[in-house]
């Protein structure tokens, strides 16, 4: 009590509200965005291997192939991601129906699987790979197929989430008045609302796309069980197979990796706001054939079934394990690897929440002046940045300081922190712009100290979302392979731990690593639902 | 019940006008001061520069003689009632007024019963569970109220508190608002736009305008000695119209108005020949038929000084209407006649309208132009 006492106190003076903010974006510049991009420093001071790399036909084939693996395969999935995703979010937002809310609760649990077990999941149900007994559909597909396949389940969600997110705040008045003047339902939307939809499709594209270009771990398993992982590459899926190899084509990969994903975040960001999509025009005749009879109702039976059948089953598949005869599975060292992940996971969402409030606020509070708009921008970086580079840029940085190799736990963390920051910033951001400044003004007329009027007033009100990005980092933390593996190799975290068993062929085990795995997280996200709950009927 | 005073308060936001641009207000412990100005005056700038949600550019702000620029806004005790509320969405009625005691660690058993003499003074005892989003917008305001009165604020700003509310509510809310003020002996600045609410509650009105207060006095003062064509106009409205100032006596003046007619007005300083524009407060006005010319009075006395024209058309306003009436030369002038009236007049009668000369202001020219001057920004 004491302690807090003691801040309230500080908390009033404007000096030291001042230096701590200072010490927030201190702790962000150095600690996230310049250890994230300390690489593209690197391709100056060792120009000499990069040119080396750069003189290797060989090499650089390899290279260019799976950088535009990387980025091709995440735009068409972003692609797909909008069009499967705009019907599903009028689904959820527009549509009253029985049974709604376990559509909503569907529509998350692949975000409860670590990709790695997802990319598990999704080979044997497509694939049924060779040495595995459980029979899935045995389709030949190409590997980069099977990605693309791969990659939209763990995207979809976010695109869902985003654009409903979005949804709810534009009005259907706009809509119904559209129609009470004569537009068809399906011109009413293209033209009136569909427009006003660009927010949430910037947000949407950014988090999927960056999502799928990041995505070590599912996409290094698939690639395994395929047995090409070491003629098909993506960008990360290279970092990863070549951390032992030399540091020329790692820093030369990263670096593309991380200018091409900036490039394309400021590309994407001034296309979509600028761009004028020519919407204007009017088909009547048309419009009014497909707004009625079996077009709308087989566009939603289409939606679901492609949750159902691209996104859930593939997903839940690893469950047939359950009906093989026993395996091995080493459940100390599977406990002993989740402990770890807990770990990382939870110091890193601690630490973004204690650093991400006072940027959040910031950011919602004083977008408009110059500090605000940089630090907007910025916060992005990391999110766009792909992991695996993130985590291989990372580690040359603190390495560069000279900091042993027994760090490797903390550096780990570092990582972690570093690409969930933007996940809960953002989403405090969101919230804090909702809620009226004057409660803390009021507050502090009587008598609130700074400190108290952000606990006692703001806090309760935003709590639900500090809780929200809580839980999303969270759970993304504990589903990172490639910036765990670039960082530290001997920090073994359960997607860690499935990957070496996959390599080792070891797949029963894997697969029931992967169920008890996302059985605790279910638990997890469970308990935390229950927590949240009784603290909302409590307020 | 600190006696505040703003000295030379700048405020500058960087847009084209300044929020505050040499602000000098002086409210005495214990009064009941209302802010009156035009949307964009300031008057909320000057409210948040009291509280310290604001810092002023440059100027001073002293309680009790005691400069408060360096306290933090929790130690000012200076407690803002906003026009929204922000009464805590997950906090009921009485968690929201036990919010000051809570974080100022007040002794419990005080607390409580302070926070219950709150409630049942704003006739709250019957919503004590309620959260705010249950509460009509009466009940909110009064809760809030209860809210800043259960704080050991001495000074208690209002910012437009009565806004949201229905029209009856209102007029209703705006004595029982004075009333308990008083009765807490708190120093009140409350800012409004509205100038019946001003008239109605203020012990003294100052009238805000780009920043500036241009007029500080009593109810009575502002509206019946507006110090510039612009209070005049705003605080009641007025006819206003230019002209010269053709002679000066005792008891009232003659100006010539643009269009040669001869009007009186009170007694001026200003010196003959010199340009001038008068003001007349559309309620002080007295119309009359002028009849039709008969045998036995073949021409009607016409007073001289006042204006005569036809009625263009009349305004029903509940309690009272509203005749405008097309004088020949001058324009539209407007006057204001209790409801009973209402079937003595039609349009196109003939009528005089005359008054009191000494309910007629004269003003120098505004040097900004007279129609900037009256513009309502």
């Amino acid at each position: 009590m004491s302690l807090f006492r003691r801040i309230n106190e500080i908390s009033n003076n404007e000096k030291s509200r001042k230096a701590w903010f200072g010490f927030v974006c201190a702790v962000f510049l150095c600690l996230i965005i310049i250890p994230s991009i300390f690489v593209v420093l690197k391709l100056f001071t060792e120009w000499g291997l990069v040119s080396e790399v750069l003189a290797n036909s060989a090499m650089m084939a390899q290279i260019n192939g799976a950088v535009f693996n990387s980025f091709s395969i995440a735009l068409i999935v972003t692609i797909i991601d909008i069009l499967v995703g705009i019907p599903m979010a009028w689904i959820l937002v527009r549509k009253p129906f029985k049974g709604k809310k376990y559509l909503d609760t569907l529509m998350d649990m692949p975000l409860a699987f670590p990709t790695a077990v997802l990319g598990l999941s999704v080979v044997m149900f497509w694939g049924a790979p060779d040495g595995i007994t459980v029979s899935g559909l045995g389709l030949v597909f190409s590997p980069y197929l099977m990605i693309i396949m791969l990659h939209i389940i763990f995207t979809y969600p976010y695109m869902v989430r985003s654009l409903s997110a979005i949804l709810e705040q534009i009005e259907p008045n706009y809509e119904t008045a559209a129609m009470t003047l004569g537009a068809s339902k399906f011109t009413a939307v293209r033209t009136i609302t569909l427009p006003l939809f660009r927010a949430g499709l910037i947000t949407g594209f950014i988090i999927c796309f960056a999502r799928s270009l990041s995505e070590t771990g599912g996409t290094y398993i698939a690639l395994q069980l395929m047995g090409v992982q070491n003629t098909f590459f993506t960008g990360p899926t290279y970092i990863a197979e070549n951390m032992s190899g030399g540091n020329g084509p790692m820093i030369l990969i990263s670096v593309m990796m991380i200018i091409l994903a900036l490039v394309l975040l400021v590309v994407a960001k001034t296309l979509m706001t600028r761009l004028k999509i020519p919407l204007t025009k009017v088909w009547p005749q048309f419009g009014r054939k497909i707004s009625r009879g079996a077009v709308p109702k087989s566009k939603d039976i289409f939606s679901i079934a492609f949750l159902l059948i691209i996104v859930i089953l593939p997903s839940f598949y690893i469950f047939a394990y359950l009906t093989q005869p026993g395996s091995n599975v080493d459940y100390g060292m599977l406990l002993y690897s989740t402990g770890i992940s807990f770990l990382i996971a939870g110091v890193a969402v601690v630490f973004d929440i204690i650093f991400g409030i006072p940027m959040a606020m910031y950011i919602a509070r004083q977008r408009n002046t110059f500090l605000g708009k940089i630090l907007d921008n910025m916060v992005n970086i990391p999110l766009i940045v792909p992991t695996t580079a993130l985590g291989f840029s990372l580690a040359l940085f603190w390495g560069s300081l000279n900091v042993g190799s027994s760090w490797g736990l903390v550096l780990v963390i570092f990582g972690h922190i570093a690409f969930t920051y933007p996940l809960i910033v953002r989403n405090i951001t969101g919230a804090v712009e909702e809620v009226d400044q004057s409660y803390e003004e009021v507050a502090m007329t009587l008598g609130a100290k700074p400190f108290q009027a952000f606990s006692k007033v703001l806090m309760p009100i935003i709590k639900s979302s500090i809780i929200a990005g809580g839980i999303l980092a969270f759970t993304r933390s504990l589903g990172e392979t490639g910036a765990t593996v670039a960082i530290g190799n001997s920090v073994q975290t359960v997607p860690v731990y499935i990957i070496n068993l996959v390599k080792a062929q070891a797949y029963p085990e894997a697969a029931m690593c992967s169920i008890i795995l996302i059985a605790i997280c279910f638990v997890f996200m469970f308990a935390v639902r229950v927590i949240t709950h009784r603290g909302d009927n409590n307020a | 019940m600190p006696e505040i005073v703003l000295k030379d308060l700048v405020k500058d936001f960087g847009n084209d006008c300044k929020a505050a641009d040499g602000l000098s207000l002086t409210v005495h412990g214990g009064e009941y001061l209302c802010i009156l100005g035009p949307t964009g005056a300031g008057k909320t700038t000057c409210l948040r520069m009291i509280c310290g949600l604001t810092r002023p550019d440059s100027g001073s702000i002293t309680f009790d003689g005691k400069n408060v620029l360096g306290v933090p806004i929790s130690e000012r005790q200076a407690t803002m009632l906003s026009q929204v509320y922000s009464l805590f969405p997950s906090k009921t009625v009485y968690e929201n007024v036990m919010f000051a005691p809570q974080i100022k660690e007040w002794p419990e058993e005080s607390s409580k019963q302070l926070v219950k003499s709150m409630i049942s003074m704003v006739h709250m005892e019957s919503k004590v569970q309620s959260y705010p989003h249950e509460l009509s917008g009466g009940q909110q305001q009064r809760t809030a109220l209860a809210r800043a009165l259960a704080s050991d604020s001495e000074i208690l700003l209002l910012d437009e508190p009565l806004r949201a509310l229905d029209a009856r509510l209102r007029l209703e809310l705006r004595k029982e608002l004075k009333s308990m003020t008083k009765e807490m002996e708190l120093t009140c600045i409350h800012v409004t736009h509205d100038q019946d609410e001003a008239l109605e509650m203020a012990d003294r009105i100052a009238i805000i305008r780009k920043g500036r207060i241009i007029q500080v006095g009593t109810p009575i003062e502002v509206f019946q000695n507006p110090s510039t064509p612009f209070i005049a106009n705003f605080v009641g409205r007025s006819n206003i119209f230019e002209g010269k100032v053709e002679a000066s006596f005792e008891d009232h003046s003659e100006i010539r108005l643009n269009n040669n007619s001869i009007v009186k007005a009170r007694k001026t300083d200003i010196a003959i020949g010199t340009d001038v524009v008068i003001a007349i407060k559309i309620g002080s006005t007295q119309i009359e038929h002028i009849h039709e010319p008969t045998e036995e009075d073949p021409v009607p006395v016409m007073p001289e000084g006042f204006f005569s024209g036809v009625i263009d058309r009349i305004l029903y306003e509940g309690a009272t209407i509203t005749i405008e009436v097309n004088v020949e030369g001058t324009g539209i002038v407007s006057t204001k006649l209790p409801n009973r009236r209402y079937d003595d007049y039609a349009s196109g009668d003939k009528v005089m309208i005359s008054w009191p000369p000494a309910m007629v202001s004269v003003f120098n020219i505004p040097k900004c132009g007279l129609e900037e001057e009256l513009r309502l920004d």
